[in-house]
């Protein structure tokens, strides 16, 4: 087992390698496309008034286990909104608290604890976005899924109905896949 | 007749030119209405396409989405006048196209926003884009069907005008039938009746609206004008026949003038012709009178002086009357002799004072009679253009005159004066004597009239007579008044005036 895995491993490792830069670019690109996608969905969500604590409170997202996305995100905020307000990134670790987001993305890396994160935001109005495969079965809202090369995504309206938040049905337009019951 | 297809023409062509004006208006007006109406509807219809396609496609851009893009222009299949719709991504890439079957043209870079006309075609450009950010532009192609539209409007506009001609055409010719023809009918009685001067035709009546009003107006018209007619020709019968009898009269009355006139001028001329034969005679009689008469005189006095013892007492006073009468005859007949001077001979005029000469007559009148008194009273500044030897003969028998008849006045008073009234004068000799009566004033100046008694007044009654003729001779006028015991004045003029004016004097002067 152990070594099965350490040939997996191997040969991970040489996958990657061989893949090379051509790997790295295009990583790349996913995920200055996902920190793009990210900040668009707060303009068709809609939260309930009472996840915003004061008038002028900014916009936090909240990224887990994925820096470099949080660093993409970073990148595309700078003196934009979204509702209105200005938007703060935080980068969180396992088990902080998920209070004052509202919006928070999960890794790929933390695939393996998504329920676990999942069940932590739950009934709060908090969007939640994951790219992990079989994500909306944990309960994620929206999931980032790779199509012919392309960012889609699916999204799952009951999770979102409990934490109050509604998906406008322009963004539904677009997803590759609307769940509406569990 | 010419005339009533001029009037039925004109009224078609009229209705004609009306109905098609208010059709080419009425067509150019809607036709025109409905154009800009489909153009800016059109265009809105299109701008909203373009606007909601934009919208519905924000997220497929935003999310990079082109498979909902095209998914969402395959929608506009079901707009068939849409002939291609394109979207564009905020880089200008097209991301998704869709077009009607031929028509895969789309321009390779998007254009600012805009909507134009391009042939049949109506081209939209519109930016995709939310509060923030510019996603995209849409791109849309539809059907401009302004022309079609104009054209199909042509040609249902000749067919309506077709149509509406035809209709105006057919209530045309009912109207004609009901308004023109009776017109057309009394026009026709009228110029018949023009042109025959047959006042007994009639209009007929065919409407109870103002055109029968008018037939009967034209019938009463032609009846009285018929009527007017006979009557005038009645009476045109009778004036020409006045007419004739006047000018038979009047050649009557000129050929009868004429041979007056020329009876006029033989009586005349016989008259005159017995006139001058007569006072020849009479000129001669007189003066052949006064030679037997000197004998009678002259031997009755012969016997008186040479024989004075042997005629008796009685003889001699017989004597004496045959002598007086002798004288008195011989004074006739001297007078008859002046009268007859008077009238012939030449009028030789001058101008005299007539006041000279009446002082002269009075100066001789005094030495005849020195016992007489009488106050004589001559006006100065009697001029007159007269014969002076007539005007002596005239004086002295009015002046002689008033000598005489004042002789058992009082106190005898004779004045000689004359009135002027302009040019006129008027001359006068008034005394206070014996006067006579109005009644014979026409008697006058006839020759041997007296109105006293040879007794009472010596005279031979020819003086005024004379008078009169000199005063005719020179045109003018001798009249009297009087009142009887209370004198007279004798008026006369010597030129022809104003007869009123002359005859308004005289009241003044014996006043």
């Amino acid at each position: 087992m152990v070594a099965v895995t350490l040939r997996l491993l191997l040969a991970g490792t040489l996958l990657w390698t061989a893949a090379g830069m051509a790997q790295t670019d295009s990583r790349a690109a996913e995920v200055r496309i996902k920190a793009a996608f990210l900040y668009k969905f707060g303009d068709f969500v809609q939260w309930p008034p009472a996840a915003f604590a004061r008038p002028d409170a900014s916009f936090t997202i909240g990224v887990m286990g994925a820096e470099d996305l949080a660093v993409a995100l970073e990148q595309v905020v700078v003196d934009r909104r979204v509702q209105g307000r200005a938007v703060t990134v935080r980068r969180l670790r396992r088990g902080e608290s998920l209070a004052g987001l509202h919006m928070l993305f999960v890794g790929q890396s933390e695939t393996g604890r998504l329920s676990e994160v999942l069940g932590a935001a739950r009934g709060h109005a908090v969007l939640t976005v994951t790219e992990s495969e079989n994500a909306i079965v944990s309960g994620s809202m929206i999931n980032f899924v790779a199509v012919d090369d392309k960012v889609r995504f699916d999204v799952a309206l009951p999770p979102a109905e409990r934490g109050q938040l509604k998906i406008s049905a322009r963004l539904l337009a677009v997803a590759r896949k609307v769940v509406t019951s569990s | 007749m010419p005339r009533q297809h001029s009037i039925r023409h004109k009224i078609l062509a009229a209705k004609f030119a009306t109905t098609l004006a208010a059709l080419l208006v009425a067509i150019a007006a809607m036709i025109s209405y409905d154009l800009s109406l489909y153009h800016r509807s059109w265009i809105a219809d299109m701008t909203t396409q373009a606007d909601l396609l934009g919208r519905t496609s924000a997220p497929a851009l935003t999310f990079d989405d082109a498979r909902v893009a095209q998914e969402n222009l395959e929608l506009l299949r079901y707009r068939p006048k849409l002939r291609a719709a394109a979207i564009y991504d905020a880089r200008g890439r097209r991301v998704a196209s869709f077009a009607q079957e031929g028509e895969p043209e789309f321009p390779r870079l998007p254009e600012a926003d805009g909507v134009r006309v391009e042939g049949n075609n109506l081209v939209v450009f519109k930016r995709i884009a939310n509060d923030r950010e510019i996603l995209g532009t849409v791109y849309l192609r539809a059907q401009y069907e302004l022309y079609d539209r104009l054209l199909a409007y042509l040609g249902i506009a000749a067919l309506v005008t077709a149509v509406a001609m035809l209709v105006a055409y057919v209530f045309s010719n009912w109207e004609q039938k009901v308004l023109v023809l009776p017109l057309i009918a009394i026009a026709k009685v009228a110029a018949e009746v023009t042109e025959k001067r047959n006042f007994a035709l009639r209009a007929e009546k065919l409407s109870d609206d103002e055109i029968g009003l008018l037939a009967d107006s034209i019938n009463t018209m032609l009846e009285e004008i018929g009527r007017a007619t006979r009557e005038l020709e009645a009476s045109n019968r009778d004036s020409a026949r006045e007419v004739a009898e006047r000018r038979r009269v009047e050649e009557e009355v000129l050929r009868l003038n004429a041979e007056l006139e020329t009876r006029v001028k033989e009586r005349t001329t016989q008259l005159e012709y017995t006139n001058a034969e007569l006072e020849a005679f009479c000129y001669s009689v007189s003066h052949d009178l006064r030679a037997p008469l000197r004998s009678i005189d002259g031997f009755s006095q012969a016997l008186i002086e040479d024989f004075p013892k042997e005629v008796p007492e009685e003889a001699r006073r017989f004597l004496g009357r045959i002598r007086s009468s002798t004288q008195r005859m011989g004074q006739l007949i001297e007078d008859l002799l002046n009268l007859s001077k008077v009238s012939r001979g030449e009028l030789r005029r001058q101008d005299i004072d007539l006041a000279g000469i009446a002082r002269q007559v009075v100066e001789d009148l005094q030495q005849r009679d020195p016992s007489r008194k009488v106050e004589i009273s001559i006006w100065d500044g009697m001029q007159a253009n007269a014969d002076p030897r007539l005007l002596r003969a005239a004086l002295e028998n009015l002046i002689g005159n008033a000598w005489k008849f004042t002789s058992k006045a009082q106190q005898a008073r004779i004045e000689i004066g004359v009135l002027r009234d302009g040019a006129q004068a008027s001359f006068f000799v008034r005394d206070n004597g014996a006067g006579f009566d109005m009644a014979y004033a026409d008697k006058l100046f006839g020759a041997f009239q007296r109105l006293h008694s040879a007794n009472e007044y010596q005279g031979t009654g020819i003086g005024l007579a004379t008078v009169q003729r000199i005063v005719h001779r020179h045109g003018g006028r001798i009249w009297a008044q009087a009142h009887l015991g209370q004198g007279a004045v004798f008026f006369f003029t010597l030129t022809p005036g104003n007869a009123e004016a002359a005859a308004s004097r005289p009241a003044e002067a014996a006043a």
